[in-house]
């Protein structure tokens, strides 16, 4: 069951022993986990299962009531959101969390925000510094980001009058935009046509695989064939509690799985 | 809004053409005719009356920018800004008046330019004061705190403390010649005017700066969406007492420039009811935008005094309608806000892209 325990490879992110609970309600009951570099690591479970909880916990809008959180071997508890998206954790939300009314081109430059120096001063005048840095983000983010996601056409558009599809594809360039190590995302799936998730699909694929990019996924996600498919490593949660942590085969074969998530019939349902 | 249309057969070659202000020569030309319209025309040919309505919508304009900032591209929803003018001209004021100047500085006329910058500065800082309760809470709630900057301040700290300073009773008189700049004495409507513009001008170009880049950038990210711009890695907390601090400095620089305007300063020249009256502005130009603050404060104050020269005929027949004329100015007010809700809610800057659009697509709006 522990198979990841055992694999080679360096740490980016653990979650030790984690509870998190509100009022009564336990969301999280003594979680641990371990993403290591270079991997996509998928979290699945049902609905309520306090997955979207997990990835509040390790990006700090919650702060979890017990346990530890160690990103690339530092404890990062008590850091805030902003303070861990400058040590390199990006994420995206479950419902869009765009920007909507900035540009396609002004959601992405927010995205720079961490890497930016300027400020107010430098910013009213808008001469020497403040001008060249903004050249040379611009510059960044048509070459490297603008390119890769294939939003050319919209760069000028406002977010909030752009099909859903395409908002994921915003949203998601907005978070590479920080440059992060360890990205999170939160159903980046939901809602999308089959075309849209395959893009959507390979796109993930490119910034975990890309020598440019490298990033550490982690994947919430309903759509069992994308995750099997994608994942190095698969997390189970079920009512807060951890079912298992496992290669795709091993989680597809586990008895208590099927029972919980997967249905005992179709191994899993997908939208193929 | 903000998409931009360029004509044919013009192409941008490198990112600083696509950050330039102008972007054709089209449009440097138009800009270039309305800075002659500004400071050689409405100068020249328009007379004392027409300079000080003008007079006013700057005034208005540099007031509102404030608001604008916080409640259109903050999202820091503030009834209170008119405190944060009372802070700046009264720092003025207390400056020129009060202040051991060293003698060469009065000689070059650098103390009103001074006291402008450090009016500026304490009411911004007076301004990060009041938006402290910003970071914890939101929307209506931060409207009371931001109506207790204005009676704390206004009601309380000036007219009960500041007002007394120097044994005087209620307003402070500015004698004729204090106010100077330089070599000249600023007396005359022209001459206000003229620092009007300036300062207008100076302002609109550094606020709208600094909306396209870091700082506002955040604050836009903040109004849309508070939760996610923190994951961005945006410091809140940091950057809503950066947009509370530029508006109380723009703020602080309308305050000290009306000074120049009047000749004594009461603080019943700030009432909350003009800090009202600036939310209205912004809500008539339109909302996020910062072509809509200066059309809602021409709007404001040429529908006003539009109001007012067709009451004064009608005064003889009616006497009540002239002692009654802020009331009906408040009527005026309150109806214009509420049609513009109805039948124009993005504001008059909306009408004008939409304008703008008409002629920029014409014949093939498609």
């Amino acid at each position: 069951m522990q198979s990841n325990e055992t694999k080679e490879g360096e740490v980016l992110l653990e979650l030790e022993d984690i509870n998190m609970c509100f009022g009564r309600v336990g969301a999280l009951a003594g979680i641990s986990l371990r993403v290591r570099k270079g991997e996509i690591h998928s979290v699945i479970g049902p609905n309520g299962a306090g997955k979207t909880v997990m990835m509040n916990c390790i990006n700090g809008l919650y702060h979890p009531q017990k346990g530890n959180i160690y990103f690339k071997g530092e404890k990062i508890n008590k850091l805030k959101p902003h303070q861990r998206a400058k040590l390199g954790i990006a994420r995206t939300f479950q419902k869009v969390e765009v920007f909507g009314g900035m540009t396609v081109l002004g959601n992405i430059r927010l995205g720079r925000h961490i890497h930016l120096k300027s400020g107010i001063a430098s910013g009213s005048l808008y001469v020497g510094k403040t001008a060249r840095e903004e050249v040379e983000h611009r510059a960044f983010i048509e070459e490297e980001i603008i390119d890769l996601l294939e939003i050319e056409h919209i760069r000028n558009k406002p977010v909030g009058m752009l099909p859903y599809g395409l908002q994921k594809r915003v949203e998601l360039g907005r978070a590479l935009a920080l440059e992060p190590e360890l990205l999170i995302l939160d159903e980046p799936l939901a809602g999308l046509n089959l075309e849209e998730v395959e893009d959507l699909a390979r796109f993930i694929l490119d910034i975990n695989e890309e020598e440019r990019w490298k990033v550490t996924c982690i994947l919430v996600e309903h759509d069992m064939g994308v995750v099997m498919d994608l994942s190095d490593q698969v997390f189970v949660l079920n009512f807060g509690n951890k079912i298992m942590d496992g290669t795709p085969e091993e989680v597809q074969n586990h008895p208590e799985v099927i029972k919980a998530y997967l249905g005992e019939e179709d191994l899993y349902a997908t939208r193929r | 809004m903000s998409t931009t249309f360029l004509p044919c057969s013009v192409y941008h070659e490198d990112y600083t053409q696509d950050h330039a202000w102008w972007q054709t020569k089209f449009i440097r030309g138009k800009m270039i005719l309305l800075l002659l319209l500004l400071f050689v025309v409405i100068p020249k040919f328009a007379d004392s009356y027409v300079l000080s309505v003008c007079n006013q919508i700057g005034y208005t304009i540099l007031g509102a920018l404030g608001v604008q900032l916080l409640i259109g591209y903050c999202g820091q929803l503030t009834l209170g800004h008119a405190a944060f003018l009372a802070v700046g001209a009264y720092t003025s004021t207390l400056l020129v008046l009060e202040f051991p100047w060293p003698k060469f500085l009065m000689d070059w006329g650098l103390a009103y330019p001074i006291s402008i910058i450090a009016a500026a500065v304490v009411s911004g800082l007076w301004s990060v004061l009041f938006g402290l309760p910003s970071a914890r809470v939101k929307g209506f709630y931060l409207i009371l705190t931001t109506m207790a900057a204005q009676f704390v301040t206004v009601d309380f700290v000036i007219a009960q403390y500041v007002s007394r300073i120097g044994g005087r009773g209620q307003a402070f008189s500015l004698p004729p010649g204090t106010i100077k700049i330089g070599p000249w004495v600023i007396d005359t409507n022209l001459k206000v005017y003229f620092m009007m513009v300036v300062l207008v001008i100076l302002c609109v170009i550094g606020l709208a700066n600094l909306l396209r880049s870091r700082a506002g950038r955040a604050w836009v990210a903040i109004r849309d969406n508070d939760i996610s711009a923190e994951v961005m890695g945006i410091n809140i907390i940091k950057h809503k007492l950066l947009a509370f601090f530029v508006a109380g400095f723009i703020g602080g620089i309308a305050g000290a420039f009306w000074i120049s305007n009047i000749a004594a300063i009461s603080y019943e020249h700030f009432p909350w009811f003009w800090s009202l009256w600036l939310v209205g502005v912004i809500l008539i130009g339109g909302v996020g935008s910062i072509h809509g603050t200066i059309f809602g404060a021409i709007f404001m104050v040429v529908v006003m005094e539009g109001l007012q020269l067709a009451v004064m005929p009608l005064a003889d027949t009616y006497p009540k309608l002239l002692m009654d004329f802020l009331f009906i100015k408040e009527a005026a007010f309150g109806l214009a806000i509420c049609a513009f809700l109805i039948f124009e809610p993005n504001g008059l800057a909306y009408r004008w892209w939409q304008i703008k659009n008409y002629f920029n697509l014409w014949p093939f709006s498609y």
